[in-house]
């Protein structure tokens, strides 16, 4: 390594024990970590930007990575990291943009948490910018149709993969498997909440025969993938990944509160929906009927809902008060009206 | 008007403090923290304002819709909270019991329970209230 790159060795006792720990796994004598920062976001994974030199060995060369570990107090209902690393892969091996994954390390001594490493990919996520910021999307419809494409990429990929043994088998009837489930939850707060009472009702009532079960993302959104010179490059945040119907992706991703500020863009803020369904059509072969999509729009606001009040629960109940759990309860209010607004359009 | 600040006065003076002078001197990575603190406090003074007229009328509002299926709703009960709580478990279990099922019921139940909730979204965040769309579509 020239003398000049010695400065800028990151040495901490975590960097250093990374830096081991990486010689091991790259087959080489000599790694250095060059930046080791954490990044924002993330109320329930850390992630951490990681840049290292390696000497020598097939790795040789210069890598920006990213380090993804589960946060000091994680939430239940999602993946281990042993088990994102194994969806991932999966994912990627199959064509899904989305970042690369490399190493896993379930051993604790290292950095005292299980955690893995994935190639970091350019571009930027946060859904109010790129919905705001027509430069940082010049062609919306092609985003879309990308977007669309490359969410059909995961649904192709279905059980049995001896792989994913790792997750929880798929529910004979996901949606009222889900419903049920939701309302158990429900049963255990303080309040009662009839707008998400009158959703489930209706959702429960209107439960269609089960699709296909696939791969499901389960955070299929804006916010979570990365946008470089108006081009997708990846799919974050796959912690929630599973197999389920993949209409609840659809949902998810077009569903009114994750638009951000481009709510009359149904196509998550970015576009209308019809490049974002034709990108999935080209793929899938097959196109969702518009009462399915609102049914799964419904129930993306219930989910989104629940999650919500576990936020608020974490803080009002979980002994961890904090004010962005707080202001996340609040949140309940939005989703609330506009699951009744759908119901309301649905009624007409 | 009072000589001396109330509670809402003091919040929103506060808050005025907050945005002038601290959050401009704010470190990059403190910012999003003192957004949130400015948007809580506004939270509290829509809520100090509206909050009680919110729950009144929604307690009216579950009131009817019980009495329209027969149920018979809590009796008026203090604080309105408490009231309240008791009548949305009682619509709650008549939504379970499939009682508001039957088409025009399930209309009204719908409309009221829209009523009630845009009145919270105007305390939580009135931004989301319909026809305030930031951007227009593409």
């Amino acid at each position: 390594m020239p003398e000049a790159l010695r400065e800028h060795v990151v040495d901490t006792p975590e960097a250093t024990a990374l830096a081991r720990w990486l010689e091991g796994e790259m087959r080489a004598h000599d790694v250095r970590v060059t930046r080791y920062e954490r990044l924002p976001g993330g109320a329930i994974q850390d992630n951490f930007l990681l840049d290292v030199d390696v000497a020598d060995g097939p790795f040789r060369g210069t890598h920006a990575l990213v380090l993804r570990t589960d946060a000091p107090t994680a939430v239940a209902a999602s993946l281990t990291r042993a088990q994102e690393f194994a969806v991932l892969r999966v994912a990627h091996d199959a064509g899904v943009a989305a970042p690369k994954p490399l190493f896993l390390c379930r051993d604790r001594r290292v950095i005292g948490r299980e955690y893995f490493v994935m190639e970091r990919l350019p571009g930027i996520a946060p859904g109010h910018r790129l919905t705001r910021e027509a430069a940082l999307v010049p062609d919306g419809d092609a985003l879309a149709r990308a977007l669309g494409a490359n969410l059909a990429k995961i649904h192709a990929i279905r059980p049995p993969i001896a792989v994913l043994d790792v997750l929880p088998p798929p529910a004979a009837d996901p949606a009222r498997a889900t419903i049920a489930e939701y309302r158990g939850y429900l049963d255990g707060l303080e309040d009662a909440y009839p707008a998400l009472e009158c959703a489930l009702r209706w959702c429960d009532v209107h439960a269609q025969s089960s699709h296909d079960v696939t791969l499901v993302h389960r955070d299929y959104r804006t916010g979570n993938y990365l946008v470089d010179a108006g081009w997708l490059t990846g799919v974050l945040d796959w912690e929630f990944a599973g197999f389920g119907d993949p209409r609840e992706d659809l949902g998810w991703f077009t569903a009114r509160c994750w638009r951000f500020a481009a709510p009359g863009r149904e196509a998550g803020g970015i576009a209308a929906l019809e490049p974002f369904l034709d990108g999935y059509e080209s793929v899938a072969g097959w196109r969702i009927a518009r009462a399915d999509l609102d049914y799964w729009q419904l129930m993306a606001h219930l989910r989104w809902a629940i999650i919500a009040l576990q936020q608020a629960q974490r803080h009002r109940a979980g002994g961890e008060r904090s004010l962005e759990l707080a202001l996340t309860g609040r949140i309940v209010h939005e989703l609330e009206y506009e699951a009744l607004q759908l119901l309301a359009q649905i009624a007409r | 008007m009072s000589d001396i600040s109330d509670a809402a006065d003091l919040i929103a003076t506060a808050r005025d403090a907050l945005l002038a002078e601290l959050l401009p001197a704010l470190p990059k990575d403190r910012r999003y923290t003192g957004l949130m603190i400015a948007n809580a406090m506004a939270i509290a003074m829509r809520e100090e304002r509206l909050g009680f007229d919110a729950a009144r009328s929604e307690a009216a509002r579950l009131r009817n819709l019980l009495d329209a299926i027969g149920a018979s709703p809590a009796r008026a009960a203090d604080p309105i909270e408490s009231e309240l709580a008791t009548l949305r478990a009682d619509i709650r279990d008549a939504i379970r019991d499939g009682r508001f099922d039957a088409p025009e019921r399930w209309k009204t139940l719908i409309a009221a329970l829209l009523h009630a909730a845009s009145d919270r979204v105007a305390i939580s965040n009135p931004k989301a209230l319909r026809g305030e769309a930031a951007v227009a579509p593409r």
